[in-house]
């Protein structure tokens, strides 16, 4: 592969010709059913997208696929990869990744931080509340059946004192933009996963176009592990500088890069279960040098498997007698066991409502509408409208356990149909989404492609933070709206200008 | 102090590339030989090196022995098995696989540049076309593949503090090359048979292939005979592949280990480490006391007592760091 030339292409003074359809933008077709992110309807460039614009007309196509392939090479070298478990055995992928930056605004980013701000607070409250008082659930903002009979609630968790009251120290929020607003698709309030691809991404594009960078003014999101380490130490009841560790399930599961990276990142050790030895209601870690105290645990692996005397007890990835540390004071969770209540997909229907109960404020993100199959109206909507709505499992993830009716066959709906009537408390639909459209670099040419956004948000003893970027999910196949990695997605780095 | 499991991680890192590299060094001096030596020279120089590797010759007829095995077998089919056969782990991909893998499980450990360049290095023997390769010549690739290895331990002398990390790592390097060379230098002794009657291999080689040969000449002349040339590669401290070198660097990283600072009660591996040394260093052993013509390769073993010594000085490093019972660990 030969060199790149680093360029200033004059990224400063923006070319005013540019426009969709034209030039090194002839392959970029616009629909007026979706937002694009680079241009208006009529083919000129948004204010934002200028100096990028230029930047890209600039570059000769043959330099924009020696950076693309650059950016790969990199990311194959430094193992920023996810394992993929087939029936025979274990492979590494890469997330393709896209070399074209995705831009947000100053302003559009002040709205998602506050609304993003705004919702975890409120989720920690609702927390609280569903494993003490219960007072909402009392007062009819969430059905009692809906929390309780949620696989996620956790009985172990009643009346269980969590250190300030933070349950969710880590949220990674999917956002997407539809038409000229911003809403919530799905919090994840257990273990979210894709900070480490932000920030591959971001050292990936400083490192292709550090004069564009440079000349928009990005906010930096290169902090990100020392604010991780410091909101997660603050939940400590050990002082300062307590002893901390991640918690992986191992190299063989998919996230296990990023599991590794920010350990490293952090300074702190990367254990697995096997590791740790709770004994005297206290946790410890195996050292070369004898078994070392653990205060607090980041930790990457689901409740069920953290361990096998207080949840599933066929589970090798945890450690026996944890939750025991945990429950006597001795060891802090982040995230709390129990958080996965908050964030089912039918409950996530009722977060404006949790919002308004416990903040008294009006939710300044908004939910996609959903229509909850437990309820008969719910349900009775969805199966009519099977072939112009989303289906999701209620606890699904990764794209799986869903039915895309636009795109199913009559024959997929009709099976998915059954499994509705059979468990509907099981299913919620949304409509189809019309996500926004970003500029891409495809097979040599500069098109359009439909993204997502997770941003990740920090609660710590006092402070909130919102790193500005966040993974930004692609969905690479020309007309596709899944952008999970799983069914054929990938990333692009997202720039939060500062004006 | 470390996990326990990341020292175990950082130890066989250093003892797979080391393994690595000694695969490669053996092969590259038998592909060399290739050119010029007759095939009879050219199948006991395979027997040697796959005896060294504690590897199974070829298969073969039943009514061939060992050494017509290798003379049957291809030089194309023998440097396969050791370089690109994944299914065989002993296998230079194999190994260096392992390294690597073992260094996935260490990446929070590990400066980038280092991983880096041991992933590098196994992606870019995983993609060559081996066919490809012998066809530039028999040697080329493992040539290239020792330069790597070489520019992977200098990636992690430039890049890695000299912490507990480290420390696990140069140990497993040290007990690797310990192993290896106490192999070696008993299979050349046995078999190459460099003072024997008939087909040999000469010492001048066995010191090649340590990387010894020049210091060698220096500090001793060209006068090769077995308890020389034996005796400098046991107990030479200058040279990187005596066993001197080896066992005084595992004693020093030991040292570095050891909480109490090489305090006395010394940890188990520990006083091996310093019995194995004195013992290089003060008995001349079985190599020096016996005559200056090569054993009877069914005689006797003149390397028992250091081979059994070093592969104990592993189990003793895996109980006392790694395998501990967990009541011996709890904090008093």
């Amino acid at each position: 592969m030969s060199a790149v030339k680093f360029v200033d292409h004059g990224y400063a003074d923006p070319d005013p010709a540019i426009s969709a359809g034209s030039g090194p933008f002839r392959h970029y077709e616009l629909d007026s059913a979706f937002h694009d992110e680079l241009f208006h309807d009529d083919g000129t460039p948004r204010a934002r997208a200028r100096r990028l614009g230029t930047a890209l007309s600039r570059i000769p196509p043959e330099d924009l696929e020696r950076l693309q392939e650059g950016v790969y090479r990199r990311f194959v070298h430094e193992g920023i990869t996810f394992t993929v478990l087939g029936v025979e055995d274990v492979s590494e992928q890469i997330i393709p990744i896209d070399c074209v930056p995705r831009l947000i605004t100053a302003e559009e980013w002040d709205h998602i931080e506050r609304g993003l701000k705004q919702r975890l607070a409120a989720l920690n409250l609702f927390l609280h509340d569903v494993y003490h008082d219960g007072k909402a659930l009392r007062d009819g903002i969430v059905p009692v059946d809906l929390v309780l009979g949620c696989p996620q609630y956790r009985l172990e968790m009643r009346e269980m004192k969590v250190p300030h009251d933070v349950y969710v120290a880590v949220c990674g929020t999917d956002i997407v933009r539809a038409g000229d607003t911003f809403a919530v698709l799905e919090d994840n309030l257990r273990v979210p996963s894709g900070v480490s691809y932000m920030l591959a991404c971001r050292t990936a594009m400083k490192w292709a176009f550090p004069y564009l960078y440079r000349a928009y003014g990005v906010r930096e999101v290169a902090d990100y592990p020392e604010r991780l380490y410091s909101t997660i130490a603050s939940l400590s009841l050990a002082g300062e500088t307590p002893r901390m560790a991640v918690l992986t399930p191992g190299r063989y599961n998919s996230a296990y890069y990023e599991h590794a990276f920010l350990a490293g990142e952090m300074g702190v050790d990367l254990v697995e279960g096997r590791d740790l030895v709770a004994h005297d209601a206290t946790l410890y870690a195996r050292t070369a040098a004898g078994l070392r105290r653990i205060d607090v645990l980041y930790r990457r692996i689901d409740d069920d498997f953290l361990d096998p005397v207080a949840f599933r007890d066929d589970s090798v990835l945890g450690a026996a007698g944890l939750f025991h540390a945990y429950r006597a004071g001795n060891l802090v969770l982040a995230n709390a066991p129990g958080t996965g209540v908050a964030d089912d997909k039918a409950l996530y229907a009722y977060v404006p409502r949790i919002i308004r109960y416990f903040l008294d404020e009006e939710p300044i993100l908004a939910n996609v509408e959903t229509h909850l199959c437990r309820e008969p109206d719910g349900l009775a909507y969805t199966l009519d409208n099977l072939k112009e709505l989303v289906v999701k499992e209620v606890g699904g993830s990764g794209g799986y356990g869903m039915l895309v009716g636009p795109h199913a066959t009559k024959a997929e709906r009709k099976t998915f149909a059954e499994h509705l009537r059979n468990d509907p408390a099981n299913y919620i639909s949304q409509p189809v989404l019309p996500l926004s459209r970003a500029g891409c670099f495809v097979d040599g040419r500069l098109e359009p492609r439909h993204v997502d956004l997770r941003p990740f948000v920090l609660q710590g003893s006092e402070k909130q933070h919102v790193v500005p970027g966040g993974l930004c999910r692609v969905a690479l196949r020309k007309g596709s709206l899944v952008v999970n990695s799983s069914q054929g997605g990938g990333c692009k780095d997202l720039w939060i200008l500062r004006e | 102090m470390m996990l326990a499991r990341m020292a175990a991680n950082f130890y066989w890192l250093g003892r797979y590339a080391e393994r690595t590299e000694n695969t490669a060094r053996l092969l590259e001096y038998q592909l060399t030989r290739l050119v010029d030596a007759d095939a009879d020279e050219i199948a006991l120089g395979w027997r040697v090196a796959y005896r060294a590797l504690s590897q199974s010759p070829p298969q073969a007829p039943a009514d061939v022995d060992e050494a017509e095995a290798f003379l049957i077998a291809d030089a194309y089919t023998l440097t396969g098995g050791l370089v690109e056969d994944t299914t065989n782990p002993a296998s230079m991909i194999s190994c260096w696989g392992m390294a690597r893998e073992n260094a996935r499980e260490i990446r929070p450990r590990l400066p980038l540049r280092v991983w880096v360049c041991l992933n590098q290095g196994f992606l870019w023997l995983q993609e060559t076309e081996f066919a490809d390769a012998w066809g530039e010549g028999p040697a080329a690739l493992v040539s290239r593949a020792i330069d790597r290895l070489r520019l992977f331990a200098g990636v992690v002398d430039a890049n890695m503090a000299r912490d507990d990390a480290w420390r696990f790592l140069e140990l497993g390097r040290y007990v690797e090359r310990l192993q290896q060379q106490i192999v070696l230098l008993d299979v050349w002794d046995r078999i190459a048979r460099p003072d024997g009657d008939g087909l040999t291999l000469s010492w001048a080689d066995l010191l090649r292939v340590c990387g010894a040969f020049e210091p060698y000449r220096r500090d001793r002349s060209l006068t090769l005979q077995r308890s020389s040339v034996l005796g400098f590669l046991m107990r030479n401290p200058e040279v990187s592949r005596s066993l001197h070198y080896a066992t005084d660097r595992i004693e020093s990283t030991l040292q570095g280990i050891d909480p109490a600072g090489g305090r006395p009660p010394l940890a188990a591996p520990h006083r091996l480490a310093l019995r194995i040394s004195a013992a290089l260093e003060l008995d001349p052993g079985e190599a020096d006391a016996a005559p200056d013509a090569a054993p009877d390769a069914e005689a006797g073993e003149p390397f028992g007592p250091l081979t059994r010594d070093s592969r104990t000085l592993h189990d003793l490093v895996q109980a006392t760091y790694v395998d501990y019972p967990v009541t011996a660990g709890l904090p008093t």
